[in-house]
């Protein structure tokens, strides 16, 4: 920043106010309704039904690992059945697959050509919901949705599959916001946790935090060649005939390295011991604490999220008007008080307040 | 517009922005009296309440006249700015077309026409999927509309599966009741096996045009897909009506250029004929957004070759996907020009996109308008659109500064829209200047002479080839500028002496003598120095 103008100085300094707050972006602390997604596919079979009330843990739906289509006679399925009901050969002398496949039961596709096309499989995988609450809609190879019981952390993506453990925030406490998670520091004891990292952490941790047992990530930013060797890795864990329980990388913020915002570090750091859940549709970290207190930061809190000062967080001193920053881009600045040190003026684009 | 209120709010609700500006009358015309934005979903009476407040700081009297105040006094500011009347542009959200085929070759028009309409368009046929993949790909929840066609009548490629495509389409249909159907050509045969009996639907099925038919082939399917994308008061849907009416009022032909987040626009016009309007072609581009919402390699290469700041794949790639994720982040510092290096890599997009719009005549005047271009100094915009659009010709540039042209756009009645728009269009474009772009420079120590004859007097340079040269004129100064060439060259016509009005601006007149198209070098390090030397000269307020 080129313009750096302390208020307080001489006269003509103008002079920090608590106007304009408004104009700063909002940002979700947390949301008290939560209803998570699950993807379905063609041919995956829903194992509950809508306005079942579940538990942690539940398997909603069995995955289709090897799905292919097979052709059943049209006369060997419900005459009023129709694309997504489920289709057995129980009980129906005329419902002989086409030679070569074998199967028994399925979920119709498509009728063409007086024949039924019927998604089918040998090996099947559960779907388990990580969470407790009540099943909303279930859509065959689309999607089931579950309206969670507890509150919702958004994040910005979450990679992986839904998950739950016991949120943990690691050896030093003091690394909430900052720290970085490196493979060495990971042991079997963490197995089962959802681990906080704070600001960083590598595709290389990860893989080995997975193999630890331990559930889950919750970091503040995820380099994008991170994200990629993640990806892959997941990729292969499908692709394995046994695979680890699931995994999921909750991120916060973004992609750059920056600490874990303040008000939602608060929010981890009284969940720690409590058992939480990553849901990846939408991305965000769900608990049903009801006994967790979560005090909102004050209204004039401010976060700079990305720019010069990205990450620091201080008190909102009012509008500053347009000011020229570095680069030589004029822009409109709010006045921000960072600790004890004089308001300095941050381009309204960069803050954001937690609502 | 027509009643009594003296101020209103003209607002554009973007994916990206926020913006309102606040329009005044004085002496019995509208004027632009402010203009503020913020990152979305912004507070909408919170900058009106900005506005207002700098209103009365800047000017009580301005205030007052504008009935911004109350008996004489400003009371309460917020409620006076709540009361303001609102014209309202909203940005449609972009949502996700799947265009669907027997044949690779009949899904091609689909999908180009899709792409041309604003839609985030994927395709699928069953050549490249087999009926699973296919099934499942039309049931992915991001699919919003399906567009289905076939030639009529269907091709020989086409009727032995034509049967097949639409018992999968039937089976996907009756899942998402949700879904948006548009059958074309051939396809709408099949709308009794593809409608659902007897359930209630959320979505429509329509029947569309084959994507062939029209002149130019593929127009009435774009119309049909325009309609069905667009609210009623998306600025972009408007893109087209704004600009025919500002090429009416100004008398010009006239090229809207916008990069957004969600995509890239193009609209040209030319004025009507015997009191017609004006007439107006509109290519809307998902594919041209500052950045797509997953950049890939291709993405990060095209940003790489404009960017001029050092940035290795991996963390050029971060830094664009942090700009999809926060728009209006870091952008101060080297995040503007990384900024503007994405903008003309969308606008390579954009002009690849839409080459039925590049073989027009040249426009007389280009706005460039959108997020992309928000921050950084007008002449450094200049430049990133005549680096990547370079037609031999002598244009002015102009920047919708305020974002007003979107919201300008939705005022339903033509004659109204026209006489906002003359009031306010000196307000609504910051003059950026004329730019010249010869083609067929040939190498050599000079390529002629210019000669700038102005209100205050006349200079005289030399046109280095390979060059920018810069003249100072300021913004509504207008000048006559010879150009005496050494060797024939193309500007509109071919010739070696040209006289061109051109009008002055924030960058005053910019004489382009590189090549037509633009040949950068292929290392890394000379093409950053170069881009860089470039914007030097017009980045006038970056720091040394």
């Amino acid at each position: 920043m080129t313009a750096t103008v302390r208020a307080g100085g001489n006269g003509a300094t103008p002079r920090p106010h608590g106007r304009g707050l408004d104009l700063v972006a909002r940002r979700s602390l947390l949301s008290d309704v939560a209803e998570v997604g699950f993807r379905l596919a063609p041919g995956d079979r829903p194992l509950v039904a809508a306005g079942d009330a579940i538990v942690a843990g539940t398997t909603i739906a069995e995955r289709l690992r090897d799905p292919r289509l097979v052709d059943v006679p049209a006369s060997a399925a419900d005459p009023d059945a129709r694309s997504g009901d489920g289709w057995s050969s129980v009980g129906r002398p005329l419902a002989r697959v086409r030679r070569g496949d074998e199967a028994d039961s399925g979920e119709l596709i498509y009728e063409h050509g007086g024949r039924w096309r019927v998604a089918v499989g040998d090996h099947l995988e559960p779907i388990d919901c990580p969470v407790a609450g009540v099943v909303r809609d279930i859509r065959p190879g689309i999607a089931i949705r579950v309206r969670a019981e507890g509150r919702a952390l958004p994040g910005v993506e979450a990679l992986g599959d839904p998950t739950s453990g016991r949120l943990s925030l690691g050896s030093d406490r003091g690394d909430i916001r900052y720290g970085r998670l490196r493979s060495t520091s990971l042991d079997v004891g963490l197995a089962g946790t959802i681990l906080v990292i704070g600001s960083r952490v590598d595709a290389e941790a990860l893989t080995r935090a997975r193999a630890m047992g331990v559930r889950g990530v919750v970091v503040s930013g995820l380099a994008g060649k991170e994200r990629r060797d993640f990806l892959a890795s997941e990729a292969r864990q499908r692709a394995a005939l046994h695979r680890l329980p699931p995994f999921a990388v909750l991120i916060l913020d973004g992609v750059i390295r920056r600490p874990i915002a303040g008000p939602i570090a608060a929010i981890l750091e009284a969940l720690a011991g409590t058992t939480v859940a990553i849901s990846v549709d939408p991305p965000a970290l769900v608990f049903d604490a009801p006994k967790v207190r979560v005090d909102r930061p004050p209204a004039d809190h401010v976060r700079v999220r990305s720019g010069e000062h990205a990450g620091e967080e201080g008190r909102w001193a009012g509008l500053a008007g347009i000011r020229r920053f570095a680069g030589g881009t004029f822009l409109e600045a709010g006045w921000v008080v960072f600790g004890n040190d004089p308001p300095r003026p941050v381009p309204l684009a960069d803050l954001e307040r937690f609502v | 517009m027509t009643s009594d209120p003296r101020a209103f709010l003209a607002v554009d609700q973007g994916a990206a922005t926020t913006s309102a500006a606040l329009i005044g009358r004085l002496a019995h015309r509208w004027r632009v009296i402010g203009s503020l934005a913020t990152p979305a979903p912004g507070d909408v009476d919170a900058i009106g309440t900005e506005l207002v407040r700098r209103v009365h700081a800047a000017d009580p009297d301005l205030a007052d006249g504008l009935g911004l105040t109350t008996n004489g006094a400003p009371a309460d500011i917020a409620a006076l700015a709540a009361d303001l009347p609102r014209l309202v542009a909203r940005s449609a959200p972009v949502r996700t077309l799947l265009a669907v085929a027997v044949s690779d070759r009949a899904l091609e028009p689909l999908a180009t026409a899709a792409r041309k309409t604003g839609w985030r368009t994927q395709g699928a046929s069953l050549d490249g999927h087999d009926p699973f993949q296919l099934m499942a790909s039309i049931l992915d929840r991001d699919v919003n509309v399906l567009l289905v066609g076939a030639g009529d009548p269907p091709g020989a490629d086409e009727r032995r599966q034509l049967d097949e495509l639409a018992a999968i389409v039937a089976g996907a249909v009756a899942r998402r009741a949700e879904l948006t159907v548009i059958l074309a050509g051939a396809m709408a045969d099949h709308l009794a096996r593809i409608e659902p009996t007897g359930a209630a639907r959320g979505g429509e099925i329509l029947l569309g045009p084959p994507a062939s038919a029209g002149d130019p082939p593929g127009e009435p399917l774009r119309r049909l897909l325009d309609d069905v994308r667009g609210g009623p008061d998306d600025p972009r849907r408007a893109a087209g009506r704004i600009t025919a009416a500002l090429a009416d009022v100004l008398d010009r032909r006239i090229e809207l250029i916008e990069i957004g987040f969600d995509g890239g626009l193009r609209a040209t016009a030319s004025p009507g004929v015997e009191g017609g309007e004006g007439i107006s072609q509109v290519s809307i581009v998902a594919d041209a957004a500052l950045v797509p919402p997953d950049p890939d390699d291709a993405t990060v290469d095209r940003v790489l070759a404009w960017a001029t700041i050092s940035l290795d794949r991996h963390r050029l790639r971060d830094r664009l996907r942090e700009l999809r994720l926060w728009p209006w982040s870091g952008i101060a510092g080297d995040g503007a020009r990384l900024r503007l290096a994405a903008a003309r890599a969308a606008l390579t997009v954009l002009m690849e996109a839409t080459p039925d719009q590049s073989a027009l005549p040249a426009p007389d005047l280009v706005v460039v308008a959108g997020g992309a271009f928000a921050v950084a100094p007008g002449p450094a915009v200049a430049l990133a659109l005549v680096d990547v659009v370079r037609r031999p010709a002598a244009i002015a540039i102009a920047q919708d500064h305020a974002r007003l042209l979107g919201a300008l756009g939705v005022i339903p009645d033509p004659n109204e829209r026209r006489q906002a728009l003359a009031d306010l269009v000196d307000d609504v474009l910051v003059p950026l200047g004329s730019v010249v772009i010869p083609a067929g420079i040939r190498a050599g120590a000079s390529a002629g002479r210019l000669t700038v004859h102005a209100g205050t007097g006349a200079s005289d340079s030399d046109l280095v080839p390979g060059g920018l040269e810069l003249v100072d004129l300021a913004p509504g100064e207008v000048a006559t500028a010879e150009f005496t060439f050494r060797d024939s060259v193309r500007l509109g016509a071919r010739g070696r002496r040209f006289a061109v009005d051109v009008a002055g601006g924030l960058g005053g007149l910019l004489v382009d003598l590189r090549d037509v198209p633009l040949r950068l070098p292929d290392r890394a390090e000379r093409r950053r120095e170069l881009l860089d030397a470039w914007q030097e000269s017009l980045w006038v307020t970056r720091d040394r």
